[in-house]
């Protein structure tokens, strides 16, 4: 994190180990994404864009944690419910609602999907739906710092679901034999979709996994963004001193569907709640106003000036209008061969 | 000018581009150590060290989507699978990220990389070490896909491939590998991606094709000028995307033209150029479009007699021609 070098109060570290300003700066992430995501959803019941909708809520601490306090250059190899990611590694919100809308002035310009976010200046790459498909580029991207000798660092995320692909396991392989720098963060929810963890592989942690790969794996608990963050630095920190990867694995819990089509009938209401006692955001909020780093009235002050952030880039896209339908030819290749144009 | 082979070519290629530009590395299965199976990278290790030169373990999937990552940041990878057979795994990589990254992401990643796949039969490689699957990535926008048969078009594709900005499948023929010599410029030259080449002019009939099809076809028209038939050979270089231009324009000189291809018959890349023939010169036309292609069977089988059986040939490719003449 650039900040700023002025002469006034350092930051102590506390219990938590981490400064205030990091601990405020994680938990303002945590909370934009939790409204940006609780926005969307409502404006998908509403009507205002196509296609579906992947709700990441209950489990933002897992990309938010290890994204804050990246460098620019660092990249993103998202899956399909990062935006917390995106949120906190500085995507400004009118590119992230343009993707959602699908409109011009999205990053694509309303090609891929809805939640398949991406932004190269703040280098979160826009991600393809096949899963695992960016923890595969992602270590390319690794190793492609790696030969250049640039000290950048990669952070993949996928669900746990997504470790049971052959792909997967290629890309971690590699990973492991060079030492590359690239951090793997496993959202592990619990569920893919349907299936539930113990139908995905013979093992309970999903951080034994790295043992194969000849690299650390380690399980923490994915709802409590301090302790995500804390282990994400470390291992991020091991991947740019060219000491290779980690695999982290949180444990987590999205509250509503795979995607806002699903009704998420195959698992219990007790399960749910018990989750939902364990909310990533309410977890911080305490934590900081125990130690007096935050109060309800700060609170309510931050919830209405990201909202009043959130508004601004809802309706601008929401004015926007989509990309004329010729756009399908373009950034097929590059400039050197124009696609053959079909009369209608 | 030095004559030399076409696996030569590669090599020279690679050795150049590697000297010319430091962005570009090499990336696949036993091509370090051990100089690859046909020995394309033989010295490149030594030369440009294992940072380079990178032996990767068994891990097509790997291969492919690291290369990808790898272009992205700024490399220009060139990858290697050591048989067409096994591109397979690699096709999950190849079809969303290769090809789709740049559409994808409105253009704001770019996948700038090349990947080598040694194809074909006609060395008793059997079921599973002669198969030549183009047309699979034909049917792949967002890919480039070319197939050289000479050792000069070799050298000046493959840098193409390297230089430019798409991704580029870049098949190579191992029946072509030592078999055929050709004079080569000293000097840095390059074939453009997208052209077509006229390796000989006729008047009758027009064949088209690419790769070892080409030297068939040849080989077939230099019988047929024999018996005072004139065959027109093309030879199209890049299969996507092809040289509509010259093949029509041939198309309209002759009138009558066969399409060899060596991959199965059905849904290959000749069906789709027999098909735009009729759409854009029909009127040109006379007589039906032919086609001499491999059999539509699972792949090329290994003993001999049915190797040879499977495979289009000079003679096959002549009896097409005089079929479609006397039409
Ligand atoms: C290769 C591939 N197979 C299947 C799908 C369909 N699909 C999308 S998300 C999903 C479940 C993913 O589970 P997980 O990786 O655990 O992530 P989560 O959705 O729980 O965040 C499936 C099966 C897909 N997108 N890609």
């Amino acid at each position: 994190m650039p900040a700023a070098k002025k002469k006034t109060v350092k930051p102590k570290a506390n219990q938590v180990g981490l400064s205030e300003e990091t601990m405020m700066g994680l938990y303002t992430n945590l909370l934009k994404t939790r409204l940006l995501d609780e926005r969307f959803r409502k404006l998908y019941r509403q009507g205002r864009f196509a296609g579906t909708y992947f709700s990441a809520v209950g489990q933002e601490a897992t990309t938010v944690g290890p994204t804050y306090g990246l460098r620019d250059e660092d990249l993103i190899a998202p899956s399909h419910r990062e935006i917390g990611a995106n949120v906190t590694k500085g995507v400004p919100l009118d590119k992230i609602a343009g993707q959602i809308y699908a409109r011009v002035s999205s990053p694509d310009k309303g090609k891929s999907h809805p939640c398949h976010y991406g932004w190269k200046p703040k280098g979160v790459i826009t991600p393809s739906s096949t899963l695992a498909g960016q923890t595969i580029i992602g270590t390319g991207c690794a190793m492609g710092f790696q030969i250049q000798k640039k000290d950048n660092v990669v952070l993949a995320f996928f669900g746990e679901g997504s470790t049971s692909r052959g792909g997967w396991h290629e890309a971690l392989n590699y990973a492991g034999i060079y030492n590359l720098p690239i951090v793997y963060i496993c959202q592990n929810n619990l569920w893919a979709e349907s299936v539930p963890a113990t139908l995905q592989a013979g093992i309970t942690d999903f951080s034994d996994r790295a043992k194969a790969y000849g690299f650390p794996g380690i399980t923490i608990n994915g709802n409590d963004v301090f302790t995500v963050h804390k282990t994400a630095v470390k291992a991020i920190d091991r991947a740019r001193k060219g000491k290779g990867p980690t695999l982290i694995e949180c444990k987590t819990y999205r509250w509503y569907g795979h995607s806002e089509i699903d009704p998420a009938d195959y698992r219990s209401n007790k399960e749910l709640e018990e989750w939902k006692s364990k909310d990533p955001v309410q977890f911080a909020e305490k934590t900081l106003m125990s130690l007096n780093l935050l109060t309800k009235i700060k609170r309510e002050a931050l919830v209405e000036q990201i909202n009043q952030e959130i508004d601004e880039a809802i309706s601008a896209v929401d004015k926007d209008e989509y990309a004329e339908p010729e756009e399908i030819y373009n950034d097929v290749y590059s400039e050197q061969f124009p696609v053959r144009r079909v009369e209608w | 000018m030095k004559k030399i082979t076409y696996i030569e070519a590669i090599t020279q290629a690679l050795d150049e581009e590697m000297d010319r530009d430091e962005k570009v590395f090499l990336i696949g299965e036993d091509i370090g150590i051990y100089g690859g199976v046909f020995k394309a990278t033989k010295g490149l290790l030594d030369k440009y060290g294992a940072e380079r030169v990178i032996d990767s373990p068994i891990s097509e999937v790997y291969i492919a989507g690291g290369s990808v990552g790898a272009a992205m940041v700024g490399l220009r990878p060139v990858a290697e699978i050591q048989f067409a057979d096994f591109i397979t795994p690699s096709m999950d990589q190849i079809i969303q990220q290769m090809a789709k990254l740049r559409y994808r992401t409105g253009g704001q990643w770019t996948c700038p990389m090349t990947m080598r796949v040694c194809c074909g039969a006609d060395i008793a490689g059997g079921l599973y070490h002669s198969q030549i699957n183009e047309q699979w990535f034909f049917s792949q926008p967002g890919l480039i896909v070319v197939m050289p048969a000479t050792p000069y078009d070799a050298k000046g594709l493959l840098k193409s491939a390297i230089r430019g900005d798409d991704p580029v499948i870049y098949f190579e023929h191992k029946r072509l590998y030592r078999w055929i010599k050709d004079e080569i410029p000293e000097d840095d030259f390059t074939v453009p991606i997208g052209k077509a080449a006229m390796r000989k002019e006729g008047s009758d009939v027009t064949l088209v094709s690419y790769g070892l099809m080409y030297h068939r076809s040849m080989e077939a028209a230099v019988g047929l000028e024999k018996e005072g038939i004139s065959a027109e050979v093309i030879d199209m270089r890049t299969i996507l995307p092809w040289d509509r231009e010259m093949i029509f324009e041939s198309v309209k000189k002759t009138s009558k033209v066969v399409l060899v291809q060596e991959s199965s018959k059905t849904g290959g890349v000749m069906a789709e150029i027999s098909a735009s023939i009729t759409e854009e010169v029909f009127d040109y036309l006379d007589a039906p479009v032919a086609r001499v292609c491999g059999l539509d069977v699972p792949a090329v089988p290994f003993a001999p007699p049915m190797e040879h059986y499977f495979l289009p040939n000079a003679e096959k490719i002549a009896k097409a021609v005089k079929n479609i003449i006397e039409y």
